[in-house]
């Protein structure tokens, strides 16, 4: 996966710079941490409150390096069944039923359980082949001949035994199937694991993993981020949306606005054609940013102090 | 590079993060790839690599800044100051001139490596002396003279006091004795400087651990209102460390295996043609804990610890009852849910500490309010010292608790040799236990509880 994307993997300010190409503005940690882990083959666990743009930079980096982005959802209850490979349990039982006259073919004549089974030792392994096998992601991600961006989501939303299991996947690249034996990668994948923090992961699994923060964004790089996502926008509107969202978050909110509220709210004032912030459409459009009724109440009385701050 | 950077990683390992070989191999590998000329890259490298949580970042950059600032701005400083110094002298043309030469060779090396002002030779002699004087043990402030003192020795001070007196007696050359004792002034300013960063690197943190590993051990009834915050936070870092470490045990419900025989069942109506697939499902069922804590008089130096355990275990643990009492038996689970951990505790102090025992009437209580909840799957944790005064202890509700759960766990915070004198009764409720214990540290604590999410 390197070898063919050297040129593009060169130095943290390419990828950076590149990436701003695509429309992701990123910080030099961020594209450190990408730049690190494609050249020493190692996963990101990505951390950071909801919104800053954890599993687009992993959409981004498959699509810098055109290659698949595989993806895996976690939740609780999820195992090995759903995430690596299963065999087709219908399709096994289908086919059993379809031969059985075969099946009777081969057996006439034999006489005898032993020379039964003896018969039926010459076909192999019929049912438990690559033709009866389910890949799931973390299959295909390792099967995938050009490599692949292999995005784990909300890793702690999975159960610790998931994540034991991972383990060998993330340090070795391959994984056993008792059936058929160990699975090797063909090509190395990048692997990304997003987290929100409603748990504390295991220590072997943070030990195998570049660990990459992504706060919420300085306002310079808020204001390029709003500038390429969403281009229409005046600046000085701009620069105000910015400076009032910062105000917003160094209050105790229960959910402080991310970028992608932002973004989603210069979209709507961009809809909505405001030219200039003021009370009024503030008080409209609040529930963009906000998300909890309690923060609402909260920031209401507070606005006009805010908006004067901000502008 | 790799010895700088061992010296970085065992500093952090003071400061509390835990870097195993594998991280410390990683990090080097990706400080080759980005080379050591731009200080934020590094910086940004080295915690992508080396920390593993949010705060461990903040306090790897923190230390990152301690540590590598020093070096390099003393560096510059030692720099320039030599230049000046080179100047001042050179204004001195008749001194400087006429400056035998006969005399700089019988110098002390040292005098002579102060007189060249060579900056940064002398500093890499101060790290190399430093080095050699076992520097990063340094642990309490009180050391930092004595170690400036003994990397003086070690450059050579007393040669170069001995070059000093000798040109001041021989009172030929002014000028070389006044460069002299100026130098030798900068230089124990810049030993000094040095002690203090690695003070700060090496030793701040050590303090709080030694203080912490302190607090672990000491007994629960001796621990100072200072230290009061940190045992907290201690307690909720212990309680959330054994929450995690057995946590495993949850629902599991899998679906990786046919069942063949519920199969063939499911399908004998389509005579025998498998239509719909059964699994095998295993569930393993967390247990209940019941938690029942003694807040009268008799405890009161300890029972904020164990209120404090009690609340830390109810927020990790999903199925904990916990209750209070001094007569009366009091259930503070939606307490512990609503409050936080200091004002839970300051309503339940105020409201039913310091009053005088009555285990007789706590446990009339819990015959009415739990008993009947208490089942096979439950585990009964009393903590409290059985000073009954001399009432009626009613042994037999706390007989027919042990009959009726899975497992019964009595902690007591005095020490054994004092139970059952006075009006302790334990001897009367240790039938109905499955385990007895004493519990007086914060060891202790750890080392029941971690038993108890073991087996449970």
């Amino acid at each position: 996966m390197i070898t063919q994307h050297q040129a593009k993997l060169a130095s943290p300010e390419i990828l950076r710079s590149n990436f701003e190409k695509l429309g992701y503005i990123c910080s030099d940690a961020i594209a450190t941490a990408v730049y690190l882990a494609c050249q020493l083959q190692k996963p990101i666990l990505i951390e950071g409150p909801p919104g800053v743009g954890k599993t687009e930079l992993a959409k981004k980096t498959a699509e810098y390096l055109s290659s698949p982005l595989i993806r895996m959802q976690c939740y609780e209850g999820l195992d090995e069944a759903k995430a690596l490979y299963e065999w087709k349990y219908g399709k096994q039982l289908l086919y059993t039923q379809v031969l059985k006259d075969q099946l009777g073919d081969v057996m006439r004549g034999a006489r005898g359980l032993d020379e039964s089974v003896q018969r039926l030792h010459q076909f192999g392994d019929i049912f438990y082949s690559e033709q009866f096998l389910e890949r799931r992601p973390l299959l295909q991600a390792l099967q995938a001949e050009e490599g692949a961006v292999l995005l784990i989501d909300e890793i702690d939303k999975a159960d610790q035994e998931f994540e034991a299991f991972l383990l060998e996947l993330l340090s070795d690249y391959q994984v056993s199937i008792p059936e058929i034996g160990t699975v090797k990668a063909k090509s190395k994948p990048i692997v990304m694991l997003t987290s929100n923090n409603t748990r504390e992961l295991g220590d072997a699994l943070k030990r195998r993993c570049l660990h990459l923060y992504i706060p919420f964004p300085e306002a310079s790089l808020e204001n390029k981020i709003i500038a390429s996502q969403v281009p229409e926008i005046n600046e000085a509107l701009r620069k105000n949306l910015v400076s009032f969202v910062n105000e917003l978050r160094e209050l105790s909110l229960k959910k402080a606005p991310a970028v992608s509220e932002t973004i989603d709210w210069a979209r709507a004032l961009l809809l909505l054609n405001v030219t200039a912030l003021d009370e009024p459409w503030l008080k409209d459009t609040l529930n963009l940013l906000l998300k909890f009724q309690e923060d609402v109440e909260l920031v209401e009385p507070e606005l006009k102090r805010l908006l004067n701050k901000s502008l | 590079m790799q010895k700088m950077l061992s010296q970085f990683i065992a500093a952090l390992r003071q400061s509390g993060l835990p870097i195993s070989q594998a991280e410390t191999l990683d990090a080097v590998r990706a400080v080759q790839l980005v080379g050591l000329r731009e200080r934020e890259l590094l910086k940004t490298t080295l915690s992508l690599s080396l920390s593993k949580t949010r705060p461990n970042q903040l306090i790897l950059e923190q230390l990152f800044d301690d540590y590598f600032a020093g070096p390099s701005t003393e560096l510059s400083k030692a720099l320039d100051e030599g230049d000046d110094l080179n100047v001042a002298m050179e204004s001195f043309p008749a001194s400087a001139d006429d400056r035998p030469a006969a005399p700089q060779g019988e110098l002390s090396a040292l005098a002579q490596q102060l007189l060249s002002g060579d900056g940064e030779g002398l500093t890499v002699a101060v790290a190399a002396a430093a080095g050699a004087e076992n520097l990063s043990n340094i642990s309490v402030f009180t050391q930092k003279n004595l170690y400036s003192y003994r990397i003086m020795q070690r450059l050579g001070d007393d040669g170069l006091l001995a070059d000093i007196n000798s040109s001041r007696s021989s009172a030929l050359e002014p000028a070389l004795t006044n460069t002299l004792e100026a130098r030798r002034e900068q230089l124990q300013a810049q030993v000094r400087d040095y002690v203090e960063q690695q003070f700060l690197v090496h030793a701040k943190h050590k303090g709080m651990k030694f203080r912490e590993d302190l607090l672990h051990k000491v007994k629960l009834s001796h621990i100072e209102h200072q230290d009061y915050h940190r045992m907290a936070a201690l307690v909720a870092k212990a309680a959330r460390k054994l929450a995690t470490q057995h946590s495993r045990r949850r629902k599991v419900s899998k679906r990786g295996m046919l069942d063949v025989r519920k199969t063939l069942a499911a399908n004998a109506a389509f005579d025998g043609v498998q239509f719909h697939t059964r699994w095998k499902a295993t569930k393993i069922e967390r247990p209940k804990i019941v938690a029942i804590c003694d807040v009268s008089g008799s405890v009161s130096r300890v029972a904020r610890f164990l209120l404090l355990f009690l609340y830390s275990l109810q927020d990790v643990l999903p199925k904990v009852r916990s209750f209070v009492f001094a007569s009366e038996l009091v259930e503070v689970s939606e307490l512990f849910e609503r409050e936080s951990v200091a004002v839970a505790m300051e309503i339940i102090m105020q409201r039913w500490g310091n009053m005088s025992t009555n285990y007789g009437t706590a446990l009339e209580g819990l015959q009415e309010q739990v008993l009947s909840s208490i089942d096979k799957k439950t585990t009964v944790i009393m903590l409290g010292d059985a000073r009954n005064n001399n009432g009626d202890g009613r042994a037999d509700i706390w007989a027919q608790v042990y009959r009726q759960s899975r497992r019964v766990l009595w902690l007591n915070p005095e020490n054994k040799v004092s139970w059952n004198t006075g009006d302790s009764i334990m001897s009367e409720y240790s039938p109905g236990c499955s385990e007895v214990d004493a519990c007086q540290s914060l060891n202790d604590i750890n080392r029941i509880f971690s038993r108890l999410l073991k087996y449970s």
